[in-house]
């Protein structure tokens, strides 16, 4: 490998055997410098049949979806369900700081890999299971998917219009909440080690977890409610437009948060301070919510002066906070993200120079990144299995002749 | 007592809403001593949202298992408290507005001459050093102003409008955490502190790398989908009985299609070839829905998610509160855990989600009043003298809880 400026992980290595639904965990801890090893099946992760595809054509090296979240990562085949993979896989277990997995309740523990196995032949081995609706109790053997986990997260009502069907979070949102709880874990586990002499085993139940990772907050604002006697709380709805409302200008749409009446009067000087918006009863946050789309209506009129940048920066003088809505190109020329950066050149042999978004913050010591492209299938066997394992070339030809790598 | 992973690990909290407050608490659940920073003059702004600062449920849920130090930062003597705190500190973490930790004399540079080995984590809307770094800004305009925003609808809705929730603000201060964690080892084994600065935008558009490279390399914007899914048909929200009730449906193997059909009653579907395969399914997935739609209207979702889980098939109920509150998975798992505030009473919150074997998370307490811990911090750790204490709250510098718990 290349040699790379330091990261705040560099130094433990990650066996990643997750699909589409765990690849953030490991990718996130490989811009942090950990050797992430990806461990495919011969046939490849499921996650490089997601779209979108390098030129549309839908080959296993184009998936941008694969591409993005294995980042970071040298890549390996492996088929665990055969002996001479169970006793690969020990082997890298051996020298590994971490496991992570998704493969379901006990699949592991029915092939021998499973947390006990590994801590006998290493017990500093930090092992993060993701299941997902956990190892027991009346959901097992439900099934999730990318909208069933969003929907049954909590935020899913709240997402959209009223009155229309509720709205997906683009990209994997349930996933992703419970992949980087489980960073946080992995690193805790790690960091811990040296005080209680060992690794330890972490669960993840996406199910359980993903509120925390998205949004906490529905069951207590429910709870904080109620009183005794009282009447039941309306029913949560979707108010992302009324609450948030969203208006057009000259040349794309603004988000304008006006919660306080301070920041709804600045909003008002704003926009010329016109009397209609003058009116005593706007100055109600409630009101406002209740009648957004009389209040839309009058909007429309001033807000169209503006340009999404003049507007934006008003707002801020004036004390009222006012975003653009960011179309993809718009925010990759956006001159915060220039300066910071943020948007990272990688080359991958297959798709190309790209522009990545990289990891979301900058450090003075340990700056993350994106270390390396992702993998193609099996792109690192030989540097694993031979260098490291000691396995000849002709030992990777019969290996690959009877589908263990 | 079992350890903890951060047991020797003391933070203090300059926070306000969700991106530090949040990210804080998982690390007060892994055994850190966390103690907030605030003040009458200075609120965290989530607990302005509500009749009583105690009161508010969003601070409530946010800022579990810390301390509070009731502390005017505009005072001389203020700072010079939080100065001896840092020197006993290896975390401090901020996301005031722009510039305000700096004002106070607080900012990275300040804080690592009095603790040269902190971590630092200042978390703004936009990041550090570009030209919106100061702009107040809330999570619903950082989706807003990365990208994600604008594909976060149906194709026909007019434009985008996202959702109640401050989203990615959950999402950051887990980065946050995840940021501190990592430095906190690197530093167990090196001795170096750092600085970390983190956008909220940037943590929006990491969530959808792929679309960015849909962009950046197929010069292609990508377009919104809102529910559909490009290899997988039925997959969407379906109306239920009750008012505004959906249950979510995805189908995307032949098996799961045919179990489908089968459960609904609707084999003839299997048979009709607009529906037969995966790819006429997606050519006719308007009227497919419509179908969908039309056999989910008159049923209770949660009758429709069992009815397809049993058969193989992905469902779930679009949750809300009252519906995870008596999801039997939830309860199984102890998801949820009632506490006592002293103000609130018993309101139930999300149970700890952090699972280690090995060193297990703490166990929820109740957020902390306003100044709840400002005499235990003084004392037990400032070791000031009780007479010094009473002084400094007459002259405004330190503050206590100015209600009575019930």
């Amino acid at each position: 490998m290349t040699s790379h400026q330091e990261g705040a992980l560099t130094g433990y290595r990650i066996l990643d055997l997750t699909d589409s639904k765990g690849a953030y965990c490991a990718r996130t801890m490989g811009d942090l410098g950990a050797d992430v090893i990806k461990i495919e099946s011969p046939q490849g992760d499921t996650g490089r049949s997601i779209p979108p595809f390098f030129n549309d054509d839908p080959h296993p090296e184009k998936s941008f979806f694969y591409i993005y979240r294995n980042a970071s990562k040298r890549g390996i085949t492996l088929n665990i369900e055969t002996e001479q993979g169970i006793n690969l896989f020990k082997k890298l277990a051996e020298k590994a700081d971490v496991v992570v997995e998704n493969f379901g309740p006990a699949y592991m523990d029915d092939l021998g890999l499973g947390y006990e196995d590994i801590k006998k032949i290493n017990p500093n081995i930090v092992m993060a299971s993701f299941t997902e609706f956990g190892t027991d109790g009346p959901y097992k053997n439900y099934k999730g998917s990318n909208i069933v986990d969003f929907a049954l997260s909590g935020v899913m009502i709240t997402s959209g219009y009223p009155g229309k069907a509720p709205t997906l979070l683009p990209g994997m949102p349930a996933y992703d909440a419970a992949s980087l709880i489980a960073v946080v874990e992995i690193i805790a586990a790690l960091y811990a080690r040296p005080v209680i002499g060992g690794g330890q085993k972490i669960d993840a139940s996406v199910h359980e977890i993903a509120r925390t990772g998205l949004y906490p907050w529905s069951v207590p604002i429910y709870s904080h409610s109620l009183t005794p006697g009282g009447p039941l709380p309306m029913p949560e709805s979707r108010l992302g437009d009324s609450i948030y409302p969203v208006y057009p200008t000259k040349d794309g749409h603004i988000r304008v948060i006006a919660l306080t009446p301070r920041q709804w009067q600045a909003l008002v000087k704003v926009l010329g301070s016109p009397e209609v918006l003058s009116l005593p009863e706007w100055e109600s946050f409630i009101y406002r919510i209740g009648n957004s789309q009389d209040l839309l209506a009058i909007m429309l009129e001033f807000t169209t002066q503006f340009t999404q940048m003049e507007i934006w920066e008003k707002g801020f003088q004036e004390g009222v906070p006012i975003a653009p809505i960011y179309d993809i190109p718009t925010f990759i020329n956006s001159p915060d993200a220039n300066a910071r950066n943020y948007f990272t050149k990688v080359t991958h042999p297959v798709i190309g120079e790209g522009l990545y978004p990289g990891p979301p913050y900058r450090w003075t010591a340990t700056q993350p990144k994106i270390q390396s492209c992702a993998p193609l299938l099996g792109q690192h066997n030989e540097e694993i299995y031979c260098n490291e394992l000691g396995l000849s070339k002709e030992d990777l030809v019969i290996l690959k002749g009877a589908g263990v790598i | 007592m079992a350890q903890t992973a951060l047991q020797d690990i003391l933070v203090l909290d300059f926070g306000t809403g969700v991106a530090v407050p949040d990210g804080i608490r998982l690390l007060a659940e892994l055994g850190a001593k966390v103690i907030k920073i605030e003040s009458s003059k200075n609120l965290d702004f989530v607990r302005t949202i509500a009749a009583e600062k105690n009161s508010s449920a969003g601070f409530n849920e946010t800022n579990r298992n810390k301390l509070s130090i009731g502390l005017d930062l505009q005072t001389a003597k203020g700072k010079d408290i939080l100065k001896k705190l840092i020197e006993k500190a290896d975390v401090f973490a901020e996301n005031q507005r722009g510039g305000v930790a700096k004002s106070l004399g607080f900012d990275y540079e300040s804080v690592r001459k009095i603790k040269p080995d902190i971590i630092y984590l200042s978390s703004q809307g936009f990041g550090g050093g570009g030209p919106h770094s100061d702009y107040p800004a809330y999570g619903p305009m950082l989706s807003a102003g990365s990208g994600m925003l604008s594909i976060w609808k149906h194709p026909d809705d007019p434009y985008p409008v996202g959702s109640n929730s401050p989203l990615p603000d959950h999402m950051a201060s887990k980065q946050c955490a995840i940021g501190i964690m990592a430095a906190l080892d690197y530093r167990r084994r090196t001795g170096k502190g750092q600085y970390i600065d983190m956008a909220q935008t940037e943590v929006a558009a990491s969530l959808i790398g792929e679309s960015y490279l849909d962009y950046t390399i197929n010069k292609r914007v990508p377009e919104p989908k809102g529910n559909r899914c490009p290899y997988a048909a039925p997959h969407g929200a379906y109306p239920c009985t009750g008012m505004d009730n959906w249950v979510a449906i995805s189908v995307f193997t032949d098996e799961e299609w045919h179990s489908f059909t089968k459960a609904i009653g609707h084999q003839e579907w299997d048979e009709d070839p607009k529906f037969a395969t995966l790819l006429e399914r997606l050519k006719n997935v308007d009227e497919l829905d419509k179908l969908v739609a039309e056999w989910t209207t008159p049923l209770d979702a949660w009758d429709v998610q069992e009815l397809l889980q049993k058969a193989g098939v992905p469902a779930g109920v679009v949750q809300r509160a009252p519906d995870t509150m008596k999801d039997p998975q939830i309860l199984h798992d102890n998801a949820l855990v009632e506490l006592d505030h002293p103000i609130v009473g018993k309101r139930l919150y999300p149970n700890v989600a952090l699972k280690l074997s090995g060193t297990p998370a703490l166990a929820s307490t109740p957020a902390p009043l306003l100044g709840q811990h400002t005499d235990e911090i003084c004392r037990e750790l400032l070791h000031m003298s009780d007479g010094d204490i009473e002084n400094l709250k007459k002259e405004g510098v330190l503050e206590s809880p100015d209600i009575q718990p019930k």
